[in-house]
């Protein structure tokens, strides 16, 4: 595979080095792309995987702006007519909103590759994954993770077990919002994946899901990424809600004892945008179109266990080029994670956030004493 | 007339096989039409839900209260308004619904109409979009019924093809809603065929593979109910399934008897029928601010009824009772709409309000709750639909387990008896039997009921004027060689008639009458053409005599003619052969 690619990376130069000759006059330099991306190992896999090979190919070099989630600094941009970025990686909720307000460009879906066997990307990238005005390119996920040695003899193996104190007893952290936590509590009572939201619409569904998460004894609530692995580590809980990036980097990097329950993880779609305004729309479509290629989405699976979202993309991830560590077992979409896998309503969310995290703070209130 | 069906439906050899093969490749494809028909159908349904504000999701995400509130009355009410309106292009001025499918196959009528069903389809489809508390897989039933009917008109295929066709479309339309391909088949035969032909059976079956195919890869639906891997009944929590399944059978009776007892009432009230509907949309709207679970199907209702906890013991008498009294009022003042989908959650919810009150005397663990809620759900629909084993069924393959299925079993043991001693074998034959087709004595006779005596009117019966002489009288009918003459004046009124022995002795007596007027018997019964070849057979067994006189309906007194015993008799015998070749005959 390595020859292959190399071999073919070496005709990409060639022809590029042609075709910059043929322009020679008329286009001195290719002007860099700006991408607006998480920072930290994600946007290092980014490079690696993505960023570097396209500049090879095209010859366009990427800059990489640190962003921090949001739409505050995109309107302002769009507003003042000058808007610094060409491509900015975003969740598919905001990219849907962004998108509501007129924030972004639309994109085609003619612009995505079909995958190296010929199948069309609409059948090839997982439901939902191509939006008017973004296309997902990875998926992470929301799951449990917990101590190893916590529960001598037996293992959770249901999202369920996760309020099952007695057969797993000891403290658990989860994250101090609505979101996941309301999803849990519902499934634990074995209500559809389908019904969730359903049930969440109403007074009695949130009241029960609440009351699943009053029966837990202790619950450390969390507010930043890292928290839950810290407690995790010093053993101040046995399960810990959290980001499978996260549990993944403690488990690889600091051998950490803890190992992650894939059932009922809540999927994210990470998303490319381009802004409307963008200074280079063309470039900017040449490195989505480039980067969502089943290739290029496998090369960024290898380094950072995230979701592609073409299913060619997952049948071909390998080992992490370091570690040596096989990925697939720990992307959320590989099949045998992804069976019990929640699709979160950001439709619902979008519109109903207010008001569930006001009920979600008045219970937290009434019910919980920190 | 029509060809004779049984005589092909008994073809042997090589062509039989091709025919009967034919038929199968039919019974598939109506199967993959009516699935495709029944997906649509519910989708439909679920963007109405969602874009009218009817289901508890699109609710959540509307945030504008003082809307919703209006939107809840409105949506109902304006609902009904169409459906009202659509009714009244229909010849019944009401939605068609399985009953109907049920008569045109017991009488061997087929041949239901395609726009009316239509009609039926788009009115249910206004009915359930708009949040009535009507059930879904009764037009289901109809539009796939109604769908297989038009294939056999298509082919110009006989009367037994065409009740096969309409099995099929009826198993695949429950295959596809229910994703339960058994309970599709099993449903055919037990309420819509009510026998069973191997003949019919391979197409029934092609059909609800079909739809099951077109079911999973299409619809993606959450199973109606999970269980719980490890939680087994104890042996004694069958005696309470048992009694929950005669407890059911009433709770059964109780909805049926409401929803015919609003449609008596709605029948006196001083409201135009198209508007009632629309009247009845308001009150549910109007109810449901305060109980919003009586809204539409209920499938969040039905949800949180096979959770323990999720209703205490109160609030499940509350919405048991609301939810009986919605529907009725919705079914009774003509929404178009099953009975079904409703009664799986009054059942529902009946059965977990058992499973509370064993709960609250300290018996139970949470964990078989689900048993009870499923127990009171058969024990309910079963008796409605009158069908037991397709309810069992339906649990079967939607849970896959066997110890539920049997706990089910138990309640339906009892349940349907009961009901079927106390209310009759299902709201539908109640319904048909209200409109004046008996089914509870077999179909022989259901075919008979449905037959007027005018399709074998005669007119070669001897006719007198009353003031004929009885010497003359005797003449005329010893020409024609009949024992009988009818009397009818010159304005065509029947006026009684004599026979032979009496006008013999009449001329044999002292004091004979100048004519035979004054003679006439009025004691014979007569018939009017309408009148059923099983009520003419009825009437035959009071009478000695070679005929019936038929007298026109409007006037009950103008001559049409007369019908003789041996055509009874022999029409009798035709149909009988018909019924045993269609059930009895291997294709």
């Amino acid at each position: 595979m390595a020859p292959a690619r190399r071999w073919r990376y070496g005709i990409g130069v060639l022809l590029l080095g042609l075709s910059l000759a043929l322009a020679a006059d008329s286009e001195e330099k290719a002007e860099a792309l700006t991408v607006l991306s998480w920072g930290g190992a994600y946007e290092r896999a980014q490079r690696e995987a993505w960023f570097e090979p396209f500049t090879a190919e095209t010859g366009i070099p990427v800059e990489v702006a640190r962003y921090d989630g949001g739409l505050d600094g995109l309107r302002r941009a769009v507003a003042s007519g000058e808007v610094p970025w060409d491509v900015i990686d975003m969740t598919r909720s905001d990219a849907m909103a962004a998108c509501e307000e007129g924030l972004l460009e639309p994109l085609s879906p003619t612009l995505l590759a079909p995958a190296p066997d010929g199948t069309p990307p609409e059948r090839d990238f997982l439901p939902d994954s191509i939006g008017r005005c973004a296309v997902t390119h990875t998926l992470f996920a929301t799951v449990i993770a917990y101590r190893r040695d916590a529960f001598p003899g037996q293992r959770p193996t249901a999202i369920a077990d996760l309020f099952d104190q007695q057969r797993f007893p000891g403290p658990r952290a989860l994250q101090r919002t609505p979101a996941v936590n309301l999803e849990w509590a519902l499934r634990s009572y074995r209500v559809p994946r389908e019904e969730l939201y359903g049930l969440l619409s109403t007074r009695r569904g949130l009241s029960l899901a609440l009351d699943r998460l009053e029966q837990l004894d202790t619950i450390r609530w969390w507010e930043g990424g890292e928290q839950p692995v810290e407690w995790l580590l010093d053993g101040e809980v046995v399960m810990a809600s959290g980001y499978n990036g996260r549990f993944f980097d403690a488990m690889i990097h600091r051998n950490a004892p803890i190992e992650i329950l894939w059932d009922g993880q809540v999927q994210e779609h990470e998303t490319w945008v381009i802004p409307r305004g963008s200074p280079q729309p063309e470039s900017a479509r040449e490195l989505v179109r480039f980067t969502t290629s089943t290739e290029r989405l496998a090369e960024l699976a290898r380094r950072i266990p995230y979701g592609p979202a073409r299913r060619s993309a997952t049948r071909r991830v390998t080992d992490h080029p370091e570690t040596g560590q096989d990925m697939r077992l720990h992307l959320p979409t590989h099949p045998l994670n992804a069976d019990g896998a929640i699709v979160k309503d950001e439709a619902w969310y979008a519109r109903t956030l207010e008001r569930i995290d006001d009920y979600f703070r008045d219970w937290l209130a009434a019910h919980v004493d920190e | 007339m029509e060809t004779h069906p049984a005589s092909q439906a008994t073809a042997r050899g090589p062509m039989g096989v091709m025919r009967f093969l034919a038929l199968v490749l039919l019974g598939a494809l109506i199967g993959a039409v009516a699935a495709a028909l029944a997906t649509g159908f519910v989708n439909a349904v679920l963007w109405l839900n969602e874009a009218l504000l009817v289901s508890p999701r699109s609710r959540m995400m509307f945030d504008r209260p003082d809307m919703l509130l209006i939107a809840t009355v409105a949506v109902p009410a304006l609902g009904g308004l169409m459906v009202g309106l659509l009714h009244r292009a229909i010849a019944e001025r009401r939605a068609h619904t399985p009953a109907d499918v049920i008569a045109a196959v017991q009488t061997r009528q087929g041949r239901l109409p395609a726009r009316a069903g239509a009609l039926s389809a788009l009115s249910a489809l206004v009915s359930l979009g708009a949040g009535a508390s009507v059930g879904q897989y009764g037009p289901l039933v109809h539009l796939g019924a109604t769908i297989g009917s038009l294939g056999a008109r298509l082919l110009r295929l006989g009367r037994s093809e065409d009740n096969i066709t309409i099995a099929c479309g009826v198993a695949a339309a429950i295959a596809t809603a229910f994703n339960a391909p058994l309970a599709g088949i099993v449903f055919a035969h037990e309420v819509v065929l009510r026998h069973y032909a191997l003949r019919a059976f391979a197409p029934i079956a092609a059909a609800a593979i079909v739809g099951y195919v077109i079911a999973t890869s299409v619809l993606e639906r959450g199973a109606l109910f999970h269980v719980a891997d490890t939680a087994v009944p104890q042996p004694w929590e069958f005696a309470l399934f048992l009694a929950i399944g005669g407890l059911g059978a009433l709770v059964a009776g109780a909805y049926m008897r409401a929803t015919l007892g609003v449609a008596r009432l709605a029948a006196h009230l001083p409201l135009a029928p198209a508007l009632r509907p629309a009247a009845a949309g308001a009150l549910l709207g109007a109810t449901a601010l305060w109980v919003p679970d009586i809204l539409g199907i209920g499938q969040e209702t039905l949800r949180f009824a096979t959770i323990a906890g999720a209703y205490d013991s109160g609030e499940l008498v509350v919405v048991l009772v609301l939810k009986i009294a919605a529907t009725a009022l919705c079914l009774g003042m003509g929404f178009s709409g099953g009975v079904f989908s409703p009664a799986l959650v009054i059942g529902t919810l009946f059965g977990a309000l058992c499973g509370s009150l064993v709960g609250e005397l300290g018996a139970l663990s949470t964990d078989t709750f689900i048993y009870y809620a499923v127990c009171g759900m058969v024990a309910v629909t079963a008796p409605v639909i009158g069908a037991p084993l397709t309810s069992l069924l339906i649990v079967f393959e939607l849970t896959g387990s066997y110890a539920l299925t049997t706990a089910a079993l138990a309640s339906v043991t009892l349940a349907s008896p009961i009901a079927a001693q106390l209310f009759g074998r299902s709201l539908f034959d109640i319904q048909l039997q209200a409109r004046g087709l008996d089914l509870s004595a077999g179909r022989g006779r259901a075919v008979l009921q449905s037959m007027p005596v005018g399709e074998h009117l005669s007119r070669d019966g001897v006719t007198l004027a009353p003031s004929v002489t009885v010497d003359r009288a005797v003449a005329e009918l010893g020409r024609a060689g009949h024992g009988e003459a009818y009397l009818v004046d010159a304005s065509g009124r029947y006026r009684g008639c004599v026979t032979l022995a009496d006008l013999e002795g009449a001329r044999a007596s002292q004091d004979a009458p100048a004519s035979v007027g004054e003679l006439a018997t009025v004691e014979r019964p007569v018939l009017h053409p309408s009148t059923s070849l099983w009520a003419a057979m009825t009437t035959l067994e009071t009478v000695t005599g070679e005929a019936l006189p038929v007298v026109d309906e409007a006037d009950d007194e103008t001559f049409l003619g007369v019908v003789y015993e041996t055509s009874i008799a022999r029409a009798y015998l035709a149909h009988s052969d018909e019924l045993r070749q269609e059930e009895h005959g291997t294709g």
